[in-house]
Parts: structure tokens; C-alpha cells; sequence
């Protein structure tokens, strides 16, 4: 009998004697000992579903021949993959799966990295005994991103288990029976879905191909970088293929990667953005008040000259500088470095700004660090989840895959809250998979948050450790919150205690319990305040500090975090560290050999102010567009035009660019090497995958140009160099490879934070936020993330311009009811500040009330907003408003 | 005229008898559900069931009482029993006339079941087509529930058993135990691989029993008169009770004939189904449905139960004797049951999907006169590289009737050849797709 | 819309299941019965009452046969032309009905009252040759049969051969039609 409390099980594969861990299925287990049992239904992510029939294999005692991907490893078992029986019954499968496929490959795209080609190659006699007529379906247009040619589909229904089981969209129907099966969306309905690529990525044969490089290429004539996805926090490793300087393709293997070889729409589909025809590939400089074409040498003298000027005259601080959290962590170190040690300032933002260092200046406070202190690992394993604000698959697709796995394979159970409906949609749904949901409007998530926090104390599920060794702050908090009423939390919520103690009841009883929490959260007015009451949350349970738990903030930048780490921020220094902490400000020092900027740094918001009363005289922007992406109400404009000097490095000429002195075209992560920092803190080498577009040149090249003309040079070859420098300040910085271990909480900050550090400031983040009465008429209009583009970058790609275009509002079927409105329409919003008109469409996963409009497609709605700065962490609220919505003709 | 006394179609035999609760319950109906709930331990029940040596009679014929006894002992939470009447299997007709003349029987049989099992949700799954029968069920479950037989309490003893009617939609495969399951979950019946076995991952993924419309509908009487009584039945110790025969083809009476199991073909076919229709001899018949390998008038006297059959080289599967007599294309009958296979392939496993539909087209090509000697040499390739490499046992079956019709007669395959080779008519057939 | 018409029902079929997609094929079913074929808008709506996606009503419609996705004529003529029936004779018979309905298997009649399909086997072997009608199954059919049938179905939209509940033990007279 085998031991049943045994973890391991040993077995021999072909007379190898091998141990697996219980669970592994045979054709794991071979593959170990390096035994390849050709398959094409089975994949490691998917359940096992046996439909091939290809990977059978004998198995001693056992009368029949077995499927190696659905048979478990068993004590003593003997495998047998190469006998002759073995061996015939794979060519018979074989020759079935060839039968009524095509023999097209000369015209595949397939061709050259095709299962069904290689185990053809490895097995079969080149005549098929088959002389019967072949099924034929009948061609059918698909969808403007992915092609089918069902005739070369071997319904091995990977595509279609993928769909489901990992991306839980289920947009893919295998339609009819037997051989009549056939891959489909819905009846003659072209594909609707998230474009993930998933399909295209998963199919063994050539039935699923991407249409973005449709009979472009054969594979074998395609070159090959593995890099780095620059869209979002969630830091992708992508396979770029190229043919020259074209770029064909993106995929990503299986196993790779942070993603594990998933990608989203922009990973998959948006890789053209590089190649637009509008790119930068010249200097321009303004000349007569129109920026025209020039060279290098002449637009960075220029550069130079100008801002040696305003320097000798006005002295550092008459700069500022704006960087994009899109940029390499070289090229963030490069530039804040050059702001300070070249120009003397400590006037540099990026965009992590806009919300991400709500989260991190949280965590710094409350647990001394200033990443996660958990891994997508540690999702995919946690037995709960706390989502806040994350709308998780349109903002991070691809965490949003590990929270599915955790729950969908793990069992994990799912808390949200969320302003999100429960819905099923052509994109998935996260609220959809979860236990105990809160539907929050944007603004006011807090309350939410708060609910939960007061359902934890007043059961006293506080942990008793922390209840012992800190009964002042449990008090506190519990006082705080008892000023709260259940009336008050309902009106405020919609939500009884009785469903908030629920909820808490499954956090408090969580093993491995971690908080995720999203721009929704981030980038509002109480985005601060909410992550340091989600901290306490983790506190309160006894969570906080304990292995696999923890709060993890998502970025959604593809370098937000690196942009914090690498101090381009004015209260950081490479770090980061305080640029107030004496310590680490010496060892700068030491460093650089050169003092820093004396005076206490401006933000984002500060630096506009200063430039429209004139104090700040020069700017340096890089790859940001506060012209494009602020409300119009910051003035942006006008304060950018009142400079003396304005240096835009950009891959396009943006509105902000477009007000420049001098505009230098800049490499796009496709072109440079480098490294960015993901959103759980994990550094990953960029490659180029192509030559820079015409001039163009990346960041760091340009800060060291100007530096060498500006005459204190910082001399680096090649951003390696770079990296080699950051590493002396910040040590294990880019240990890249297998994933390090998640940083650890600092316990004497969590015990001072416990001891007094709580105090200052809990009534006011102990409050509920509550909505102005909404009149009839009235939406709440948001800015919000779409799954199909990032930043306003991925409207230059062509691929997800297909799919999503344009910006049109998003509302609810309520509230379509509510204004008589049917998809399409159009409307017209206004407030005080402005108005516009744009068309709608309904969805089902938009609250009543709230009116969704993309970010990416903003800059008709600019005049609408207004902005609510954090007193604390400066990060300027700029995404929400209220208007009046009106149908027009 | 029945020689031996009738169990399940014992009380449709009587005039009059219209399946009411009233008439069953005159027949003594529904007793065994009173002598047993709350009476006997539902453990005890399984154990006359294992003992009564009850086979299932949907086609495998795997002992219901130790099926019954997979189930996990200390699993908390639901259990379902599913009974199948799926009943598509060409050949076969009884369990049709078991639901339709006498539902209380195979209600109460249900009741017995989930009671012994410890399930408290039935589903009955009957195949779509069944309209009137799926109407005579919930009718009949109607007047059981009001009776108090199903529902709450039953009997004030503390069961409870809900019974459902459940439409399937056309798909033979979703006769096949776990497609069935597939389907009663609203998916395609495909299916599910095994392990596990339902018992412990079944409906929803709970413990679950399926069992046959006619095995369920032998309960009552073994519960009431005894599973010794029912052991002694037949050809004991292995194939014991009666059979349902359904008997169709080229005889004079065609229908549904319950005897022991172990009498002989000869005897079903000339003493019970009225001999051969135009008194030509019989040439050749199968004995248990259409995935049963054909069987020749040399094994008219095999005994009709599991293990005589099986030695034949057949099987006695669900039940559905159907004979053919002298003058019949034995390629043609292959050929019929090949389209019905090829339409019915669920399409899950690559060597049937792709199998059937070369292999119909193959025998049409043949039936067509178009066929080459090298094709018999590849049916029987194909069938080869079918049975025994598939999730279900479909891709047995579908290879029954070919191979055992080129067992016994390949000459007719052979003369139909000759007659395309002297025709030179060696052109693939442009055979279009199913339907 | 089901759900106006038939609120009750359905709450009544989600209720038979602890999951709710058991409940698709019978919803289907209710959508057949409503406008004679599973129409796209059906299938949306189940989509929307069970919480599924269209793709996932759609592949299930595909897979069963009693599902129709196009329109069928009023009474749909389904010959059963498994080896069973056909032992008896079903292929004279499928014969004789495309001669009197002018039409192929597929095919539909022009004033759309027959469509006429040969299915697989129907579990009536022993009264073979048979054919369903809609919802009714008609066995041991005969040429004669068949008139009086397509007539009745012409005439009242309904005909008296359609079989009760399996007819056994036949009487030991029963006469057959000789094949
Ligand atoms: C392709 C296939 C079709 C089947 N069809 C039926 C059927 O229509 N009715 C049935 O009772 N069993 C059918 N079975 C057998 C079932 O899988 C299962 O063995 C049976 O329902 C168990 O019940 P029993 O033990 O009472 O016989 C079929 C099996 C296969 C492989
Ligand atoms: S079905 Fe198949 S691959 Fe597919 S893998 Fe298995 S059996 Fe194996
Ligand atoms: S073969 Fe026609 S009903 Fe059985």
C-alpha cells in the first residue's frame, strides 16, 4: 500500500527511476527526467482534458495504454514511453489528427514551430493512407485582430480551455460535434473579447494566428529579443520578433517571465506603437516660433547654451523636471542625477505621482518599506484576497491572472471592493469571482474599507498579539471607529453590518491573506488615507508582517516603482531614502563627490505653479505630457509657455512637446536596452529589438551629451554602467534572474507606528467620505483605465486601435434607462467648468451613477476636471467629477 | 404464453393497468419504500442489492450494489443519483416502456436508491425526444409527492428525496455515464475522464450514483421479496434477475420480452418474438445493441446472459437483440450502424472523431462499389487504433459492427470490391460532409 | 422576452438545481417551444439569466440535435433511418414521403408546414419504421399511414396515430405489415 502521508511518490520512466512530488502527472514527471511524450491537448496551465489521445503510454499492470497527461505519478509505477506498442499506437493517433488536416503548410504561419509538423516529421511515413474526401469548413471573417482557419484545427480545445480556465472570458464556443466541431465566438458574431492572444499563443497548429502579421513572414526568418513589456506595473517578459527593422510579432513562452508566458491586449497586440508613422526622428528646435527640423549638435548646444544662461542668472532652482515612469531605471537615475548634481535641483516629479506614492509613502510609514512584501507567487498561494479599487483586469490584466488563478485553481475566496458591477462581458469581470463584494463608487472606496475595519473590531477579531502588545492603538481605532454608526456605514455604502461582518470574518480567518490595491484607489483624494487603513487592516489581523501576507499597491506605469526607486522624486534620493535622512544624503555625497541641491524639492503640481509665477524658468520633460493629460483647469499650458527654456525628449510630438524650444526624439523601449522595475519590485532587463527610429536616441544618452557640454560630464558608456552605479547605492538592485525574495516588513517602524505613530492623523482618516446628494441628471464622470490601452502611448498602435478606437463613455444600464439612451447615443456632459459631447455605450459592470470615460482618449474631457492635491504625499486627484448628462440629436 | 413469471412488466401485462399511482399501489406498489425507509439501515439495503447479484442493465453491467459502495462513507454535503434514461442505443427500446407504462416503479426503485446512497436529489435523465415519456414521469412524480412517497419526510420518516425530470436534447453520447453528467451540468455531453469516478466526483463534482432506468425499476422487487429470491433468477451466480430483450429486425413479433437471463437467442427469437418475419433463416444478429459485435446463426443457442455472451465474442450490452435474416448486406447493416456512430461521435477524442468519419466514408465507398482490397486491410487498422485508445467506451463500440462483419463475412466486402474492380471505379468517392 | 411571458417558469426550472447552468438545456427547450427555433435573442437572454456567456449557450445549442437554430416548418417530419428501421423497411418509407412532400431531407416545404429530416435511432425498433413529429412519436408506419398522417396534420394540425405510451405486450394477433 502506498503511504498515504507521503509527499513524494517514486516511479520509473523507461527504467529511470524517478521521485515527483504527489500530483505530478506523468508527463510531467518524464519531461523531468527529459522524456518528451509528444501531446497536444495537454499544457501545464490547463486542466488535463485527454481529447488527443497523443501521449499514451503503457503502464505496467495497467491492461489498457494510458494518457500521460491525465495520469497521475503513483508509488511504484512503471512507465513505459518507447516500446514498439507505445510507439505504433502514436503514429496511429498520428495519422487520425492528420486525416482531415490541410496540407498547407508552405502558407502557414505556423509552419516552422508547429506540434503537429514536428510529431509528423518524427513519426510518420510521408503517404497518408487517407484517400477520403476532407472536412472543409466554410471560411468565416473572425475578428479584426485574430484569424481562424479551422481547417488545421486539431480540437485538441486548448484555445478553448484557456479562455475559460485562465482568462475566465469564455469568448471561445467549439461549435457542432465530432468532426464537425468547430472553434467559434458566438453563432456568425465576429470575436469579442479581451484579446489577450491567448489563443493565438496556445493553439499547437496553425488554426488561431494573428491577423497584425498575417503571411509576413516564415518563422525561421525572424529575429528574436526577449524584453520587457513597456505598458503597464505588471512588467511582462515579451518575445519581439523582427525581420529587419519591421516589427512582426509578440509572444511570450510559456514558463517566462513574471507573466508565465500570459500576456494582455497591449502586450500581445500593441507592439506597432513604435513604428508609427508619426515618431520623432529628428531634433527640432523652434525657430521663428515653429519648431523645425535640425541636428543634434546644434539642438543640444542650443540646449546647453540656454540653460547655462538661465543658470548663471537665475541659479538651479530655476528648473524643473518631469519624467515618465515609462523611461528605464537607468535613464530615471540618469536624469534625476543630472538635475542635481549638473543643473542643482531638486525640482523633479515623475509619473508615479499621480497615485503610486499614495501607496508607497503608506507602506514607508507603516512597515519601513517601500515595495510589496509579497510576489505574484504569494497571490497565486494566498487563501484570501482583499481587492480595492484595482478593476483589475483592465488596469493589471496580468496580476489579475494570478488573483483568478488563486481563486479559480486554489480556492481561494475573493473580497472586493470595487466600483464594479458584477457582470458578464466580453472582457472578464473580477467581481464576478468573488465571495463578498462592495460595489464603492471611485471616490468614496474608503468607505468601504472603513466598514471593514469596524465589522473587524467590533467582533474582536483583532489579533490577539496585537490586542496585547498594543491595546492604546486597538482602542483608538476602535474608538474611531465606533463614531461611525452602522446607520451612517449604510447610507454611506449601501452595505448592513451584517454583510461587512462577513467579510471580516473571512479576513480575520485568512491563513495567507494579502490586499491588493489598484488606481481606483491610488489615484483619488483619499488614496493616501485608504492604503494606510488598509495597512491597519493587515495590522489589526495579525497579518502584516507574516510570511505570504502583505499589501501590495499596483502601479500602473510599467516603471512607476522604478521611477520611486531611482529618487526622481523631489523627496527621494536613489534609494529611496529621505532626502531629509543625513545619512544616506552623505553617502550621495560620496558618491557623486558633489554637495546637493540645498532647498527641499517641488512636485508635479508645485513645478507648474512655480513655472506660471515665474520662479521656475527652465524645463526638462521627458516623456510626460502635462499639457495632454492634465485638467485644463491646472493650467498647464499656460504655465509651461511663461518658460524661458522647455526640453522635450518624446517619442511624439505631444501637446506638451509641441509648446518645446527644443524637441529631441527619444528611443522607445523597443529600441534600448536597460531594465525597469515591475510592480512587485522585481528589476528585468530590457532589449532592444530594433535600431532606434530614424535619429532617435534613448533618454540616457542625451542627459550624458548635455552634461559633457554643460560641463560637469557624467560619463557612462553604455546604460550598463549606469545600472553598475545604482547597484553601489542601492545594493541588490537588479539581482535579475530567478525572483528574490519579497523585502520584509521593518519591525521597529511597524512598533513605533503601534506605539504613537498612529495617532496624528486617525480622525481624519477615520472618516466616512460622504457624497453630496446627487440631483437628477447628475453623473459622477471618471477617468478610467481601459484593458486596451495604456497611457495615451497605445493609441498609436494600430492593432488596439482596432479594437478600441476611441474614447466613448461607458454607463450603466440604469442609467441608460434612467436618460432614455440606447448604445451609441450621444450625449453631452457639463459642469460649471466646461462641457463636450461624446457617444456612449452600456455596460453592465459601470455602477449607477458613475459614468466611465477612458483616460486614454482624455484630452476632450480635460476642461471638465478639477484637482484635489494630498496634503501629505502631494499627489494631485485629477480623474473625477461630477456632470450633467443630457442626450443630444 | 410466458413460460417464466414476469417481474418489471408484470403489472402493464394486466389489462387495464394504466400506470396510475392508484393501480401500482393496487399492485402492491410502493411497499418496499414503506417496509424499508426508517426500517432497514440504509447500509443494509446496499448489502441485499450487492447480494442480489443485481447487474446494471444500461449496457456495462457492473454489480449496482458494489457501484453503491464507492461511495465516500463520511463525505458531509450532497450526494445525486442519476438515473439514466438516455435509452439511445439503436436496438434498444425497454426502458421507453418501462417510464411510460409503469413510472411508479422505477419512482419507488429511485426512492429505494437515494435512500440507500444518501442522496436527497434525483434527476432523471431522460433523452430529449422522449416528450410523452418525460410527460407520464412528472405526472406520476406529481401524484408521488402528493402521496407523500417523494419530497420532505417521506412517510414521516425523516427522508427526503427531491425526483427531477430532466430533458436531454438529442446526443447518444450523453447515455455514456459521465456525458451524462456533462450534460446535466447545461455543457456539451462530452465525456470527463476517469478517474475519477463519479462516485466521488460525479454531479457538481459531489458523490454520485448513475444507474439504468430497468436496473433501478428491479429494486422494489428485490426490497420486497428478497435478494435471495432475485439471486436465484436467472443464470446465478453472476447474471442474475431477468432481462428486458428488446427484440426487433426481421421477426414477427417484435417488442419487448422479460425472461430469466440464460435462456437461449433461439429461444427469445422463435418462441418469444414469433420466429423469422418471412420464415427465411436467420443469417446473422446482434445481441445487445448496436455497439455489440454481430453474432451468426451458430451462436443462436449461447445463453443470454454476461459472461456466455462475452464468451461468444459479443456482449450483452443494453439489451437490444436485433436479427437479420438470410438476404441481408451484411455491409450494408455495418454501414448503417457507421453512420449512426459517425453522426453520434462526440467529437472529444481524436482516434474516434476523426476515426468515424473515416470510416464511414470508407464503407460508403465500398457499399458505393468504389472500394479497393487495401481498404479492409485499413478498416481494420482503424478500428484497431480506435478501441481501447479513447476517454469513453464509444470508441469500442463504433468499431463492433466492422469488425465483426469482416470476421464473418468478408466475402460479401470482398464481392462488393471485385464488382468496383471489374468496374474500374476506383475514384474516392466526393462524399460530402455529415447531414 | 422569455422572462415577461414566462417568469414563473423559469424561476421554477433555476429553482430544480444548485447550479444554475443545469438549467440551460430546459430554458432552451422553453425558447424552442416560444418561436419554434432557439433564436439569437434567446440565447442571450438564458445567457443573462444563468450567468453565462453567449459562446457558452451557443456551443451547448450546437452540440443536441432536438435544438434547431434555424426555423423549421410547422411540423417537422423527423424519419428515424437507423438500421433497426431500416430492417423495416424506413427507406421505402422516407421514399414515399419525399414523393408526396416534394422535398429532400433538409428541405422544408414552400408554404413552410413540413420540414422533413432523417434522424438516428428513436427507441421505437420494435415498431419500426417510425418518424417523430414535433413532439409525437408515430410507429409501425405504413404508406396508408402516412396519408392519413400528412392529412390529419393539414387538416386539424394534429392526427390520432400518434403513439401512446409504448404499446406492449402487443396482442399475440397483432397483424404486421408484411415488408
Ligand atoms: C456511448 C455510451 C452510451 C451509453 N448509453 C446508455 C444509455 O442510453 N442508457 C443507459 O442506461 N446506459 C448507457 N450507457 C451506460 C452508462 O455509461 C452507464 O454504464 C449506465 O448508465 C450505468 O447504469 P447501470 O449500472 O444501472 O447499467 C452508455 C455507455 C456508453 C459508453
Ligand atoms: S490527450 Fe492527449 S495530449 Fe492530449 S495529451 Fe492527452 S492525451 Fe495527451
Ligand atoms: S432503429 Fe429506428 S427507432 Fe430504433
Amino acid at each position: 500500500m502506498p503511504d498515504a502521508t507521503k509527499t513524494t511518490v517514486r516511479l520509473t520512466i523507461d527504467g529511470t527511476p524517478i521521485s515527483v512530488p504527489k500530483g505530478t502527472l506523468v508527463i510531467e514527471a518524464a519531461r523531468r527526467i527529459g522524456v518528451m511524450i509528444p501531446h497536444f491537448c495537454y499544457h501545464p496551465k490547463l486542466k488535463p482534458d485527454a481529447n488527443c489521445r497523443m501521449c499514451l503510454v503503457e503502464i505496467e499492470k495497467m491492461p489498457k495504454l494510458q494518457t500521460a497527461c491525465s495520469t497521475l505519478a503513483d508509488e511504484g509505477m512503471s512507465v513505459r514511453t518507447a516500446t514498439t506498442v507505445v510507439n505504433d499506437a502514436h503514429k496511429s493517433v498520428l495519422e487520425f489528427i492528420l486525416a482531415n488536416h490541410p496540407l498547407d503548410c508552405p502558407v502557414c504561419d505556423q509552419g516552422g514551430r508547429c506540434d503537429l509538423q514536428d510529431f509528423s516529421h518524427q513519426y510518420t511515413p510521408t503517404t497518408s493512407r487517407f484517400v477520403e474526401t476532407k472536412r472543409i469548413f466554410q471560411k468565416d471573417y473572425f475578428s479584426p485582430l485574430i484569424e481562424t482557419q479551422m481547417n488545421r484545427c486539431v480540437q485538441c480545445l486548448r484555445c478553448v480551455r484557456y479562455c475559460d480556465e485562465v482568462m475566465d472570458v469564455k469568448a471561445l464556443a467549439p461549435a457542432g460535434r465530432g468532426t464537425m466541431t468547430e472553434i467559434k465566438h458566438f453563432g456568425p458574431h465576429p470575436l469579442n473579447c479581451e484579446f489577450c492572444g491567448g489563443c493565438v499563443q496556445i493553439c499547437p497548429v496553425g488554426a488561431i494566428t494573428s491577423r497584425l502579421s498575417m503571411y509576413e513572414y516564415r518563422p525561421w526568418m525572424l529575429k528574436r529579443a526577449d524584453t520587457i513589456c513597456g505598458y503597464c506595473g505588471d512588467g511582462c517578459q515579451m518575445t519581439v520578433q523582427t525581420k529587419g527593422q519591421e516589427l512582426i510579432e509578440v509572444n511570450s513562452a510559456h514558463g517566462a517571465g513574471r507573466n508565465n508566458g500570459d500576456l494582455c491586449a497591449r502586450g500581445f497586440f500593441g507592439f506597432h506603437a513604435a513604428k508609427h508613422p508619426e515618431r520623432l526622428t529628428h531634433p527640432l528646435i523652434r525657430r521663428n516660433g515653429i519648431l523645425v527640423q535640425t541636428t543634434w549638435e546644434e539642438a543640444l548646444e542650443f540646449v546647453a547654451d540656454q540653460a547655462r544662461k538661465i543658470h548663471a542668472a537665475h541659479g538651479g532652482q530655476s528648473f524643473g523636471g518631469l519624467i515618465s515612469g515609462r523611461c528605464t531605471n537607468e535613464e530615471l537615475y540618469l536624469f534625476q542625477k543630472f538635475m542635481r548634481v549638473v543643473i542643482g535641483t531638486n525640482d523633479i516629479d515623475s509619473s508615479a505621482r499621480y497615485g503610486h506614492l499614495n501607496g508607497i509613502q503608506a507602506m514607508r510609514r507603516i512597515q519601513g518599506t517601500h515595495r510589496w512584501t509579497v510576489s505574484f507567487e504569494d497571490i497565486t498561494s494566498a487563501d484570501v484576497l482583499l481587492l480595492v479599487g484595482t478593476n483589475i483586469t483592465e488596469c493589471n490584466p496580468i496580476t489579475g491572472l494570478k488573483v483568478k488563478e488563486a481563486v479559480k485553481k486554489r480556492g481561494a475566496t475573493l473580497v472586493t471592493i470595487e466600483a464594479l458591477e458584477p457582470s458578464i462581458e466580453p472582457i472578464s469581470n473580477i467581481a464576478n469571482l468573488s465571495l463578498h463584494h462592495f460595489c464603492a463608487p471611485t471616490p468614496r472606496m474608503g468607505n468601504a474599507v472603513l466598514g471593514l475595519l469596524k465589522a473587524l473590531v467590533e467582533q474582536n477579531l483583532a489579533h490577539p498579539d496585537v490586542a496585547q502588545q498594543h491595546p492604546a492603538y486597538v482602542r483608538a481605532v476602535t474608538e474611531m471607529l465606533g463614531q461611525i454608526s452602522w446607520q451612517d456605514m449604510q447610507a454611506a455604502t449601501g452595505r448592513d453590518a451584517a454583510a461587512f461582518a462577513d467579510a471580516a470574518k473571512v479576513l480575520a480567518a485568512g491563513r495567507r491573506v494579502i490586499v491588493l490595491a489598484g488606481q481606483g484607489l491610488l489615484r483619488s483624494a483619499g488614496g493616501h488615507h485608504g492604503s494606510l487603513n488598509l495597512l491597519d487592516l493587515l495590522l489589526l489581523i495579525g497579518k502584516l508582517d507574516q510570511p505570504g501576507c502583505g499589501f501590495a499597491p499596483l502601479s500602473e506605469e510599467n516603471n512607476d516603482q522604478g521611477a520611486v526607486e531611482m529618487g526622481a522624486a523631489p523627496e527621494f534620493l536613489p534609494g529611496p531614502f529621505d532626502v531629509t535622512d543625513r545619512e544616506s544624503c552623505n553617502r550621495v555625497t560620496a558618491l557623486w563627490k558633489t554637495a546637493l541641491p540645498p532647498h527641499s524639492g517641488a512636485s508635479l503640481v508645485e513645478i507648474l505653479h512655480r513655472a506660471e509665477t515665474g520662479a521656475t524658468k527652465a524645463m526638462f520633460i521627458v516623456g510626460e505630457n502635462p499639457v495632454g493629460s492634465l485638467p485644463t483647469q491646472m493650467r498647464a499650458e499656460e504655465s509651461l509657455r511663461k518658460l524661458d527654456l522647455l526640453i522635450c525628449q518624446e517619442l511624439f510630438l505631444t501637446e506638451t512637446a509641441a509648446l518645446a524650444h527644443v524637441v529631441l526624439p527619444a528611443a522607445s523601449s523597443m529600441e534600448k536596452s536597460g531594465t525597469f522595475t515591475n510592480t512587485e519590485g522585481h528589476v528585468q532587463t530590457v532589449r532592444p529589438a530594433i535600431e532606434p527610429v530614424g535619429e532617435s536616441r534613448p533618454d540616457w544618452e542625451v542627459f550624458v551629451a548635455l552634461s559633457f557640454l554643460m560641463g560637469t560630464p557624467l560619463e557612462y558608456a553604455e546604460s550598463r554602467d549606469i545600472l553598475k552605479e545604482i547597484r553601489s547605492l542601492i545594493p541588490g538592485y537588479g539581482s535579475l534572474g530567478p525572483a528574490p525574495l519579497p523585502t520584509k516588513v521593518d519591525h521597529t517602524v511597524i512598533n513605533r507606528y503601534l506605539t504613537d505613530g498612529y495617532q496624528h492623523d486617525l480622525a481624519a482618516r477615520y472618516k466616512l467620505s460622504i457624497a453630496a446628494a446627487q440631483p437628477d441628471g447628475i453623473v459622477q464622470l471618471e477617468l478610467v483605465q481601459s484593458l486596451f490601452h495604456s497611457g495615451k502611448l497605445s493609441t498609436r498602435s494600430r492593432g488596439l486601435m482596432e479594437v478600441e478606437g476611441g474614447g466613448a463613455l461607458r454607463i450603466s444600464p440604469q442609467d441608460a434607462a434612467r436618460f432614455a439612451l440606447k448604445d451609441g447615443d450621444r450625449v453631452r456632459l457639463s459642469n460649471i467648468q466646461g462641457e463636450m459631447t461624446t457617444t456612449i455605450t452600456i455596460r453592465e459592470r459601470v455602477p449607477r451613477g458613475s459614468a466611465w470615460f477612458p483616460d486614454h482618449f482624455s484630452q476632450t474631457s480635460a476642461h471638465l476636471f478639477g484637482c484635489v492635491l494630498d496634503p501629505v504625499t502631494r499627489t494631485p486627484s485629477i480623474r473625477t467629477t461630477s456632470v450633467s448628462m443630457m442626450k443630444v440629436a | 404464453m410466458p413460460k417464466h413469471e414476469l417481474i418489471l412488466l408484470k403489472n402493464m401485462s394486466q389489462p387495464g393497468y394504466s400506470g396510475s399511482l392508484a393501480d401500482y399501489e393496487a399492485t402492491g406498489g410502493y411497499q418496499a419504500l414503506r417496509a424499508t425507509l426508517g426500517k432497514t439501515a440504509p447500509a443494509d439495503v446496499t448489502t441485499a442489492v450487492r447480494k442480489s447479484g443485481l447487474r446494471g442493465r444500461g449496457g456495462a453491467g457492473f454489480p449496482t450494489g458494489v457501484k453503491w459502495g464507492f461511495l465516500p462513507k463520511d463525505y458531509q454535503g450532497p450526494r445525486y443519483l442519476c438515473c439514466n434514461a438516455d435509452e439511445s442505443e439503436p436496438g434498444t427500446f425497454k426502458d421507453r416502456q418501462l417510464m411510460e407504462r409503469d413510472p411508479h416503479q422505477m419512482l419507488e426503485g429511485i426512492v429505494l436508491a437515494c435512500y440507500a446512497i444518501g442522496a436527497e436529489s434525483a434527476y432523471i435523465y431522460i433523452r430529449g425526444e422522449m416528450v410523452l415519456g418525460s410527460k407520464i414521469l412528472e405526472r406520476a412524480i406529481g401524484e408521488a409527492r402528493a402521496a407523500g412517497y417523494i419530497g420532505n419526510n417521506i412517510l414521516g420518516t425523516g427522508t427526503h428525496v427531491d425526483v427531477w425530470v430532466h430533458r436531454g436534447a438529442g446526443a447518444y453520447i450523453c447515455g455514456e455515464e459521465t456525458a451524462l453528467l456533462e450534460s446535466l451540468e447545461g455543457k456539451r455531453g462530452l465525456p470527463r475522464i476517469k478517474p475519477p469516478f463519479p462516485a466521488t466526483h460525479g454531479l457538481y463534482n459531489k458523490p454520485t450514483v448513475v444507474n439504468n432506468v430497468e436496473t433501478l425499476a428491479n429494486l422494489p422487487h428485490i426490497l420486497t421479496r428478497g435478494a435471495e429470491w432475485f439471486a436465484a433468477i436467472g443464470s446465478p451466480p453472476k447474471s442474475t434477475g431477468t432481462r428486458v430483450f428488446c427484440v426487433s429486425g426481421h421477426v414477427k413479433r417484435p417488442g419487448n420480452y422479460e425472461v430469466p437471463m440464460g435462456v437461449t437467442f433461439r429461444e427469445l427469437v422463435y418462441e418469444h418474438a414469433g420466429g423469422m418475419r418471412s420464415n427465411k433463416p436467420i443469417k446473422a444478429f446482434i445481441p445487445g445493441g448496436a455497439s455489440a459485435p454481430f453474432l451468426t446463426p451458430d451462436h443462436l443457442d449461447v445463453k443470454m446472459d454476461f459472461e456466455s455472451v462475452a464468451a461468444a465474442g459479443s456482449m450483452l450490452g443494453s439489451g437490444g437483440v436485433t436479427v437479420m435474416e438470410e438476404g441481408t448486406s451484411m455491409v450494408w447493416a455495418a454501414l448503417r450502424l457507421m453512420e449512426f456512430f459517425y453522426h453520434e461521435s462526440c467529437g472529444k477524442c481524436s482516434p474516434c472523431r476523426e476515426g468515424s468519419s473515416w470510416l464511414v466514408q470508407t464503407m460508403r465507398r465500398i457499399m458505393a462499389k468504389r472500394g479497393r482490397m487495401e481498404d479492409l486491410e485499413t478498416l481494420l487498422d482503424l478500428c484497431k487504433n480506435i478501441a481501447g485508445r479513447t476517454v469513453c467506451a464509444f470508441g469500442d463500440a463504433e468499431v463492433a459492427p466492422i469488425q465483426s462483419t469482416l470476421k464473418y463475412w468478408r466475402d460479401e466486402y470482398v464481392s462488393l470490391i471485385r464488382e468496383a474492380e471489374a468496374a474500374d471505379l476506383i475514384m474516392p468517392e466526393a462524399a460530402g460532409v455529415r447531414h | 422576452m422569455l422572462k415577461e411571458k414566462y417568469q414563473k417558469e423559469i424561476d421554477e426550472i433555476i429553482s430544480r438545481y444548485p447550479v444554475k447552468r443545469s438549467a440551460l438545456i430546459p430554458l432552451l427547450y422553453l425558447a424552442q417551444q416560444e418561436h419554434g427555433y432557439v433564436t439569437e435573442a434567446a440565447m442571450k437572454e438564458i445567457a443573462q439569466l444563468l450567468r453565462l456567456t453567449p459562446p457558452q449557450v451557443y456551443e451547448t445549442v450546437t452540440f443536441y440535435t432536438v435544438l434547431n437554430l434555424k426555423p423549421v416548418g410547422k411540423f417537422h417530419m423527423q424519419v428515424c433511418k437507423s438500421l433497426m428501421c431500416a430492417l423495416a423497411g424506413s427507406d421505402t418509407l422516407l421514399g414515399w414521403i419525399k414523393t408526396k412532400l416534394g422535398i429532400a431531407p433538409g428541405e422544408s416545404t414552400p408554404d413552410g408546414l413540413f420540414t422533413l429530416s432523417t434522424v438516428e435511432c428513436l427507441a421505437s425498433c420494435g415498431t419500426a419504421p417510425m418518424m417523430q413529429i414535433n413532439d409525437d412519436y408515430y410507429e409501425q408506419l405504413t404508406e396508408a399511414k402516412v396519408d392519413k398522417i400528412l392529412g390529419d396534420l393539414k387538416t386539424s394540425g394534429t392526427s390520432d396515430l400518434k403513439s401512446g405510451p409504448y404499446m406492449w405486450p402487443l396482442p399475440v394477433n397483432a397483424v404486421r405489415r408484411e415488408g
